[in-house]
């Protein structure tokens, strides 16, 4: 599944600072041994509607700090899972962000990103570039680019495909 | 320039002994530690990554704890499945649903053990810290590849060092101390870094206290907490782990530190203090909030349900009677803790005064079973978080605070200081 990061547009929904990992896939789902049944609940307290009408390559935005708390894996998956295509935010806390390579979901930094960009907007995000596009205004927000070891990660499709790349090489 | 206790930690597990804040090391595990996420998660994950063997059975513990015993159709199979992957793989260490919850067992068992990289499939991992570990939690895609390799990357985190002195008043715990420094570098203020705890304070802490700070360090984000050996954790050692061989790991004098925070509880008395919902570091001085009506108290968790937790919680009991209409809800942190708990009489204690005393798990402090919380309701808990709908309904409040302070606040069915009950 090696290749090129395509752009990725959809429509953006937008959250504040301090998403925790309870917000994004609560406790009580987590016994669930499938991840279809689990993403139904996905953003279930701070977005009720999010699971019935999020559609592919959707994008997240938020604030500082998300994904903080619980260091379960769910949360990246059941985002994927809904078919978000990546996850822009001001801050990662330091398990998701790892998860979410790890899993093979797109993470881009943007300052101020959950400030400049608007519920429900289109936008395109280049995660190569670590750029973000709005369609409405044309305005263009530049991340931080992805340190080499995630973009490679990304592109070889997760750290299941990585491992059974650097293994088939030795 | 020296080295802080985290890159010391970190440079003695990789293969070239170095490790320098910011770089990123492959660096190799002496323990794991997996619980349900292992039936859950991780074995889908290794099936993927056509997995045979792990690579030491010795050095990888399985617990059932989260939802012990099953507390319905899912967590049974889930269970079922650790069983057979244990028997499977003639995995050492395992603890099933009867032993109690992981970061207490652990240690409990001789497992944990000063100058080692300990990584568990669970974010309280940090907890081992206080045995002068580098421990910290990862998920069920990096337990699996650590299962199948013994060793994983990191990013070497910069330190923070909180040098604590003076000594607590009378019940004021070190829960109220962690929830006073958490709120002050908020949720993310220690985020992908090492909380390193120095002084006097620190020092005089027995090793439950000294766990339940290095449990919460998460709560501001942090990877790692690590203290220096003190007595009681040389005591501890010698007693549950006599057969381990380490030595304690210091940081240098001349150690580069990103912040460095003071807190003298001697100039600026410490009280209890209270997190209100939804975040833990949300903390506030009792007298605040004091006041606040409860419906359910809770002692418990791998933060405070062990048994200097359950002391001083009987103490402020005994002889009393819970208010009304609230629920007081003690689960021990272990089997073990239970047994001293029973043989001290406070189990008695507990259930004179109208508690409720469950078996050991993780239960009401996940929303897991054996105190959920329904709508609207309202919950004071010895726990590490209080984010919405963590213990049950996404409309019922959490405050987390100390086990003095919950037990005084179920005697009055509000919240309450403890040092106001006689």
């Amino acid at each position: 599944m090696t290749g090129e990061l395509k752009p990725i547009t959809g429509r953006a929904w937008v959250f504040g600072n301090n998403i925790d990992t309870d917000q994004i896939i609560q406790g009580q789902y987590l016994t669930l041994l499938n991840y279809a049944d689990m993403a139904k609940h996905t953003f279930e307290i701070p977005r009720p509607v999010f699971a019935s009408k999020v559609k592919k390559n959707d994008v997240v935005i938020a604030g500082r700090n998300f994904g903080g708390g619980s260091s379960r894996e769910e949360a990246p998956k059941v985002l994927l899972e809904s078919g978000i295509g990546c996850v822009i935010a001001e801050s990662f806390a330091r398990i998701f962000y790892r998860n979410g390579f790890n899993v093979g979901l797109p993470l881009l930094i943007i300052p101020n990103v959950a400030k400049l960009v608007t519920d429900g907007e289109t936008v395109t995000v280049d995660i190569s570039e670590g750029t973000l596009s709005v369609r409405s205004s044309g305005d263009i927000l530049h991340g931080k680019p992805l340190p080499k070891r995630m973009l490679d990660l990304l592109k070889e499709g997760g750290a299941v495909a990585w491992y059974k790349q650097s293994v088939g090489k030795h | 320039m020296g080295y802080t206790l985290a890159e010391k930690l970190l440079a003695s597990h990789t293969n070239d002994g170095k490790a320098t804040a910011g770089d990123i090391v492959e660096a190799n595990v002496d323990l794991l530690m997996v619980h349900e996420v292992l039936g859950s998660r991780i074995l889908d994950v290794l099936n993927d990554m056509d997995f045979k063997k792990v690579w030491d059975s010795e050095r990888i513990v399985v617990v059932n704890d989260h939802w012990a015993p099953a507390s319905d159709i899912n967590s049974a199979e889930i269970h079922r499945r650790n069983r057979n992957f244990v028997r499977d793989q003639g995995i050492k260490h395992f603890f099933d649903v009867d032993c109690g919850i992981s970061h207490h067992v652990l240690p409990e068992q001789g497992l944990v053990v000063p100058g080692e990289l300990i990584i568990g499939s669970d974010s309280h991992s940090t907890t081992y810290g206080a045995f002068n570990a580098f421990s910290t939690g990862l998920a069920a895609t990096d337990s699996a590849l650590i299962l199948a390799t013994g060793s994983c990357w990191f990013r070497v985190p910069e330190s923070i060092s909180i040098e604590v002195i003076g000594e607590f008043q009378d019940k004021v715990m070190s829960k109220d101390l962690i929830l006073k420094i958490i709120s002050d570098l908020g949720p993310d203020g220690a985020n992908y870094q090492s909380m390193e705890f120095h002084g006097e304070t620190i020092d005089n802490m027995k090793v439950g206290e000294r766990m339940t700070m290095c449990n919460m360090s998460v709560e501001a984000g942090a990877k790692c907490s690590p203290m220096l050996v003190n007595e009681p954790v040389n005591k501890w050692m010698e007693t549950l782990a006599p057969s381990k061989r380490w030595k304690p790991t210091f940081p240098d004098k001349d150690a580069e530190y990103c912040d460095s925070l003071i807190y003298d509880i001697k100039k600026e008395p410490l009280g209890p203090i209270v997190a209100t919902p939804d975040n833990p570091t949300n903390g506030k001085a009792v007298r605040e909030i004091s006041g606040v009506p409860i419906d359910q108290a809770f002692i418990g968790s791998c933060t405070n349900g062990r048994i200097g937790d359950l002391e001083i919680a009987a103490k402020i009991l005994k002889g009393k009677k819970v208010r009304k209409g609230v629920r007081l809800i003690i689960t021990p942190a272990s089997k073990h803790t239970y047994m001293m708990a029973l043989e001290r009489g406070l189990i008695k204690i507990f259930m004179d005064a109208g508690g409720i005393v469950t078996n050991s798990t993780c239960g009401a402090c996940i929303g897991g079973h054996l105190g959920v919380l329904g709508a609207g309701e309202v919950c004071i808990s010895s726990t590490n978080r209080n984010f919405k709908g963590r213990m049950g309904h996404q409309n019922s409040r959490i405050y987390l605070a100390s086990p003095a302070t919950v037990a005084a606040s179920a005697l009055k069915g509000a919240i309450t200081d403890p040092r106001s009950v006689e």
